[in-house]
């Protein structure tokens, strides 16, 4: 009998990932072996020194880059050999992204960025969706700045508006890269309390990296990557229980 | 500080115009020593005159349309290089010395143009008279491919790219240091450079050259001469209008944007071209003069032979001898006019493709965010297809309104007396317009086409 991920109550999963840049002496194995499944409504922290691996794993989880080893499952769905034009139609239904910076398509304002995804599908948000992400603009704070364009706001309310779009499809699963990474850092948790707080109430399920412990204190679930590898996979932690955790990976580098 | 690749274009262009104004000259000499030969220096003296005179007024127009296509070209070059060029502000590079920088490059860059202009011209000049010559159209004479009056196209080639240059990057003055950190797009750059000016030029412009068009109209219902007057307001009101293509392209490229559908590749080209009504004045006005230059000669000399086939209506014979003249004479000056045309196209071309590689970081989003590529480079294509049937349309009505003016200053007091000349559209050419703008879309999207398709939805992700 064959074991679906979501028996498992997995909602990605990888196995044996591998990832090599080049060929020969010079190659660099971004990922190495990484074998890990995220669970369904769960909200995962991604931690690790920089070059450790985590943009790449993501971007493989997500379809947007394939591994040179290992497989890779989005809910039932093997993706790893999945043409171009299927990835592509499942990144637009089932997954969401907010990325570090540029998130949004200047020639847009905030509510066609929002949009976009259903845009994209070529189909207008039910009625439904449609309660649900006036919802999210309000809850963000982006209702009275619907019409404004990306470079009217604020680094900030960008990644709101990013944040807003990720959600508003109701996606499998939302992608964060390092989404406050060039916020200051007050800024920076206001907007993660958001994401956290649409996770733990919405059961969105969502992957984010951070540097951040306070923002990783947020998390269900918390991994630590070092050199391609997971180190470690904790539960929640607080900010203390992370930052010692940090300065030891250092202290061991 | 400048790639090897963002001076391509320039070359291009200067090459083409140096290319064009050598090989117009190299033939008006070849034809003089044909007619030196066969009717003695006398008359060819007039001869020469007259060519020299023709071949000015187009090589003029040439050097124009390419000092405006390299004025753009450079300035959107350095709008997608805002963060650098803020960069190196922020590390205590002034503004006049990156400047400075930049039309040093346009002058280098026209020196050469100038240079390999001047030997493809010479090259295509000699091959056409060889051709004749070998088939007996015209008689073997000896010419001469080296003459002093080369040196004015190519110097005229020279200095306006520089000068070009020189305007086309005056926003590096408009950059603040501090947009090295902010996002900044090139809306944010565009909207702070002072458009005063330019808007007052325009009105006083327009407003003269309007009211220099109807007084040559009504001076033409008695005098002929009155198309010197309407020519003159020809060229004032065309300037405004180039002056003010920030503001006239945008309303055009939302009509015309409608055209394309409601589906997101469509809409969202659609958007491109309008929200950023710097970028796309800038990527279709060069085009607009071609086609308004083309179409206006045209319009006024369709009116003419038409004026004339009903003034010679009782004369068949004299028709039959007058109709091939006129059309070779149509033809030949479309040509000529029409290879600035050319060049705008090249021009436009070169910027539809330097501003899809500044969108790289976009176009990955959108692919991370599900855009298929097929989607992709429909967007690409749409917005290729939106600039120049906007740019071609411009065109044709302006030429049809200008050349209308032409032939009613000049017609509009001979005949039966002074009356009003409905302009006749010469349909062929209009064909030829639109054929050729529909050839263009397709030549401008190849290269951004598969460039943007190419891009890896992993760009948009990546810091830099
Ligand atoms: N496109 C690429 N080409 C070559 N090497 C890359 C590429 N992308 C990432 N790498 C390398 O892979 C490793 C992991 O990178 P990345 O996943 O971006 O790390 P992180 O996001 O944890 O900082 C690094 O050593 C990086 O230099
Ligand atoms: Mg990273």
């Amino acid at each position: 009998m064959q074991i679906h991920p979501s028996d498992l109550g997995l909602i990605a999963r990888v196995t044996n990932l591998g990832k090599r840049y080049g060929t020969g002496p010079g190659a660099v194995a971004a990922l190495d072996d990484v074998s890990l499944g995220l669970r369904r409504g769960e909200f995962t922290a991604i931690m690790g020194p920089s070059g450790s691996g985590k943009s790449t794993l993501m971007h493989i989880m997500a379809g947007l880059d394939s591994p040179t080893s290992g497989r890779v499952w989005l809910g039932d769905t093997d993706i790893t050999d999945l043409p171009d034009g299927e990835l592509t139609v499942l990144r637009r239904r089932r997954i969401g992204f907010v990325f570090q910076s540029f998130n949004l398509v200047p020639t847009l304002d905030v509510r066609a960025n929002v949009l976009l995804p259903f845009e994209l599908d070529g189909r207008r948000p039910s009625k439904d969706e449609q309660a649900w992400i006036d919802e999210l603009l309000d809850t963000l704070g982006l209702a009275p700045r619907v019409k404004h364009r990306p470079h009217e706001l604020s680094g900030g309310q960008q990644q709101r508006v990013a944040i807003a779009r990720a959600l508003a499809t109701r996606p499998d699963l939302v992608f964060a890269d390092e989404p406050t990474g060039n916020l200051d850092s007050r800024t920076g948790r206001e907007v993660l309390s958001l994401l956290a707080s649409a996770s733990s109430r919405t059961g969105q399920s969502i992957a984010m990296v951070t540097h951040d412990p306070v923002a990783a204190s947020h998390a269900d679930r918390i991994l630590f990557l070092a050199d391609g590898r997971i180190v470690r996979d904790t539960a929640r932690s607080t900010p203390e229980e992370i930052s010692s955790y940090m300065l030891a990976m250092e202290a061991a580098a | 500080m400048t790639r090897l690749k963002d001076l391509l274009p320039t070359l291009l262009v200067a090459t083409l115009a140096a290319a064009f104004g050598v090989a117009l000259l190299q033939i008006t000499g070849i034809l003089t020593a044909v007619i030196t030969s066969e009717n003695g220096l006398a008359e060819s003296g007039t001869v020469q005159l007259m060519l020299g005179l023709v071949a000015g007024v187009f090589i003029t127009i040439a050097v124009y349309v390419s000092a405006v296509v390299t004025g753009n070209t450079v300035a959107t070059v350095v709008a997608g290089r805002t963060r650098l060029i803020a960069l190196l502000r922020l590390i205590g590079s002034s503004a006049g010395a990156q400047r400075a920088a930049i039309a040093r490059e346009g002058l280098l860059v026209g020196l050469a143009g100038a240079v390999l202009g001047a030997l493809v011209g010479s090259a295509a000049a000699w091959g056409i008279a060889e051709i004749g010559m070998a088939q007996g159209s015209i008689p073997r004479v000896t010419y001469s491919l080296v003459d002093p009056l080369l040196l004015v196209p190519m110097v005229a080639v020279a200095l306006t790219t520089w000068l070009a240059a020189w305007t086309g990057s005056r926003r590096v003055l408009a950059v603040r240091p501090a947009q090295a950190l902010g996002n900044a797009t090139e809306a944010d750059f565009d909207e702070v450079s002072s458009r005063r000016g330019r808007a007052v030029a325009a009105w006083i412009l327009g407003v003269l050259g309007a009211g220099l068009l109807v007084l040559g109209v009504v001076v033409g219902l008695v005098r002929p001469e009155g198309v010197l007057i309407g020519l003159l307001g020809g060229i004032l009101s065309f300037t405004a209008i180039v002056l003010a293509a920030h503001r006239v392209m945008p309303p055009v490229l939302r009509v015309v944007g409608r055209l394309f559908g409601d589906r997101p590749a469509a809409r969202l080209a659609a958007e491109n071209a309008v929200r950023h009504p710097e970028r796309s004045s800038r990527m279709t006005i060069g085009l607009v003069i071609g086609v308004t230059l083309v179409t206006t000669f045209a319009v006024t000399m369709e009116t003419y032979r038409h004026m004339l086939l009903i003034a010679t209506d009782d004369q068949p014979e004299l028709q039959d001898a007058l109709g091939p003249v006129i059309d070779g004479t149509v033809a030949v000056f479309s040509t000529l006019i029409g290879f600035s045309a050319v060049i705008a196209a090249v021009g436009l071309v070169n910027t539809l493709s330097i501003s899809v590689m500044q969108r790289t970081r976009e176009l990955g989003l959108l692919r991370a965010l599900g855009f298929d590529r097929r989607q992709i480079r429909v967007m690409v294509l749409v917005e290729a297809a939106a600039l120049t049937v906007a740019a071609t349309l411009t065109g044709l009505v302006l030429g049809i309104a200008y050349g209308w003016v032409g032939a009613q200053s000049i017609l509009g007091s001979v005949g039966s007396g002074p009356g009003i000349v409905a302009p006749v559209i010469p349909w062929p050419i209009v064909a030829i317009v639109v054929g050729a703008a529909a050839l263009l879309t397709l030549a401008a999207s190849v290269a951004p086409m598969r460039r943007a398709a190419r891009v890896s939805p992993v760009v948009a992700l990546a810091v830099d």
